[in-house]
């Protein structure tokens, strides 16, 4: 498992599509805070309200879609290129392969996703002079979860993404999914109420109790971070065993 | 110790109504350079998937180096490096980022092996450029140093010398030849050049609408291939006589048409004619006759289908 974990990760740290996204996303991180100093604006923001209104707002679009984009590059490319026939042929078991390329897939979901809750934060620090900072255990709760989120979400790409050969079709059907999904959902949840808990409790809806961590009971914190962790450990036993199944091309 | 390092057992793969693979029995030595023939859709690359356990069979079972069960397999094909339909490259690395990529995947130790593996295949200067930016037998090439990363004692190589130019195809037979006799690896190579394939092949393998019609060694191959002087003539055991006495060899068979093969090539068609016309016998065909690997694989070929 340790080879295959290596060789992820220097796939992961040479991927083109993961060194892209993440430079656009620094530069956004750099660059947005500065649009506050725009003259219509009566002053500076305090930087707890900036992390709450501007770069918790936007944390559920970035996990849920930017690593969709991964998955199609990182992951479904090994199918179209060739790759997956010999990593499969090495000697390694296909569930100990699937498991390797999950958790490197995670860790780069995570990575994308911490860079604005991490480096906008730190950038508007500076910009706006440190003025009212968010309480540290707040920053570092929501930080965690965001990271929880983001590797949770990931096994559902991954899920897809070794369905599908090609990464034009993991990446369209991956956006479609994630942006239409919750609509489909809050149906089924109020047409059939077997399913409502069920989707209450699911990473779709949780995800948006993020920014609302300082307010959490102790039942609700053990909800937030065990469905992440049951989401990641139950999409990855689905998607091994997919892969275990599947032929490869 | 085991004497194949592959052998399968009415192997058989089925596509919904399709039969890919039908009750195949190949056994490939140790030490063998085995040729793989077939057309296209004829079972080979069924087979090499079969063995890289990219597929599983419907039916049979498959040995390598002895092992049978799906976990020693697992295991045993860390023993194998491979080329399945087409080289297998991260475009956007470099060629030593991607024997790196490999080299971690297999677990080896030490990055000595990466250079040693580029000179072996002449990639050692190709520096920062990319595996997109290479030409078709570069990337050929580095396919095959992929395939060698770990000392690998049985190589498949699928079609290895698809889109190399003649210098590349003589390059990568010496090299494969290189492989075969100094370091005794065990080679498994499909190619649709048969030519090149005779040139190299120590045993053959012919498949077709995947069934395995022949397996045959250099020595049989060359056999069936010899060229032969087709003689008819009015009286062919006189002219066995004739052959027998004047040119002193028992090198010929007289078939059941009464035509006679005469395998000797020392003897130049035209003093053979000369010398059974001045016995006063009448010939009726004489021409010198034989194949090699390309008629020799469409007359089998051609026999299934009309046959």
């Amino acid at each position: 498992m340790g080879n295959l974990l290596k060789s992820e990760w220097f796939k992961l740290k040479n991927d083109q599509s993961f060194r892209v996204l993440a430079i656009l996303l620094t530069t956004v991180a750099l660059l947005f805070p500065l649009l506050e100093f725009d003259g219509n604006q009566p002053g500076l923001p305090t930087i707890r309200g900036y992390y709450l209104n501007t770069v918790l707002s936007v944390h559920t679009d970035i996990i849920k879609l930017i690593p969709s984009i991964l998955a199609g590059f990182f992951i479904t490319s090994e199918y179209s290129l060739g790759t997956m026939k010999s990593i499969v042929s090495s000697g390694n078991s296909r569930i100990r392969v699937y498991f390797a390329k999950l958790i490197m897939f995670s860790v780069g979901a995570v990575i994308l996703s911490l860079i604005l809750p991490l480096i906008m934060t730190g950038a508007s620090a500076i910009y706006f002079g440190f003025n009212e900072m968010p309480s540290l255990t707040f920053y570092l709760q929501t930080v965690s979860l965001i990271a929880f989120y983001g590797a949770g979400f990931a096994s559902i790409m991954m899920i897809f993404a070794t369905i599908f050969t090609d990464s034009g079709k993991t990446i369209g059907f991956l956006l479609l999914l994630f942006l239409l999904v919750d609509w489909p959902l809050q149906v089924l949840a109020a047409k059939v109420p077997f399913f409502e808990p069920v989707i209450h409790n699911s990473v779709f809806r949780l995800v948006y109790d993020i920014t609302n961590a300082s307010q959490l009971n102790t039942s609700e914190w053990v909800t937030m971070t065990l469905v992440p962790l049951l989401t990641f450990l139950g999409s990855g036993l689905i998607g091994s065993i997919l892969f275990y199944k599947k032929e490869i091309k | 110790m085991n004497e194949y390092v592959l052998k399968t057992n009415h192997l058989s793969k089925k596509y919904k109504s399709t039969m890919a693979l039908d009750k195949v029995n190949i056994s490939i030595k140790k030490g063998a350079i085995y040729g793989f023939i077939g057309q296209n859709g004829a079972g080979k690359s069924t087979l090499i998937r079969l063995v890289c356990g990219l597929a599983r069979p419907t039916a049979g079972s498959l040995e390598l180096f002895g092992d049978t069960s799906e976990r020693a397999l697992i295991q045993t094909r860390k023993r194998i490096g491979t080329i399945i339909e087409g080289p297998a490259l991260y475009p956007n690395m470099t060629a030593a980022e991607n024997l790196e990529a490999h080299r971690l995947l297999k677990g080896i130790p030490g990055k000595e092996c990466i250079e040693k593996t580029l000179m072996l295949v002449g990639l050692q200067n190709t520096g920062k450029k990319k595996a997109k930016n290479f030409s078709l037998g570069m990337k050929q090439r580095l396919g095959i140093a992929i395939a060698l990363l770990g000392d690998p004692e049985f190589l498949i190589l699928d079609e290895p010398i698809n889109g190399l130019d003649p210098m590349g195809v003589v390059e990568i037979r010496s090299l494969l030849r290189k492989l075969n006799e100094e370091h005794d690896i065990t080679i498994l190579i499909s190619s649709h050049i048969l030519s090149e394939l005779h040139l190299l092949a120590t045993h053959y393998g012919i498949i077709h609408n995947g069934k395995l019609i022949e397996q045959l060694s250099l020595k049989e191959l060359n056999e069936k291939c010899q060229q032969y002087l087709h003689i008819k003539v009015n009286d062919p055991n006189k002219a066995a006589t004739v052959l027998e006495s004047h040119f002193k060899t028992t090198n010929f068979e007289v078939m059941p048409n009464g035509s006679i093969k005469m395998f000797d090539p020392i003897n130049p068609p035209g003093e053979v004619s000369q010398t059974l016309v001045q016995q006063g016998l009448v010939i009726e065909e004489l021409m010198l006759m034989g194949e090699d690997l390309e008629t020799y694989f469409s007359h089998r070929i051609g026999g299934v289908q009309h046959g």
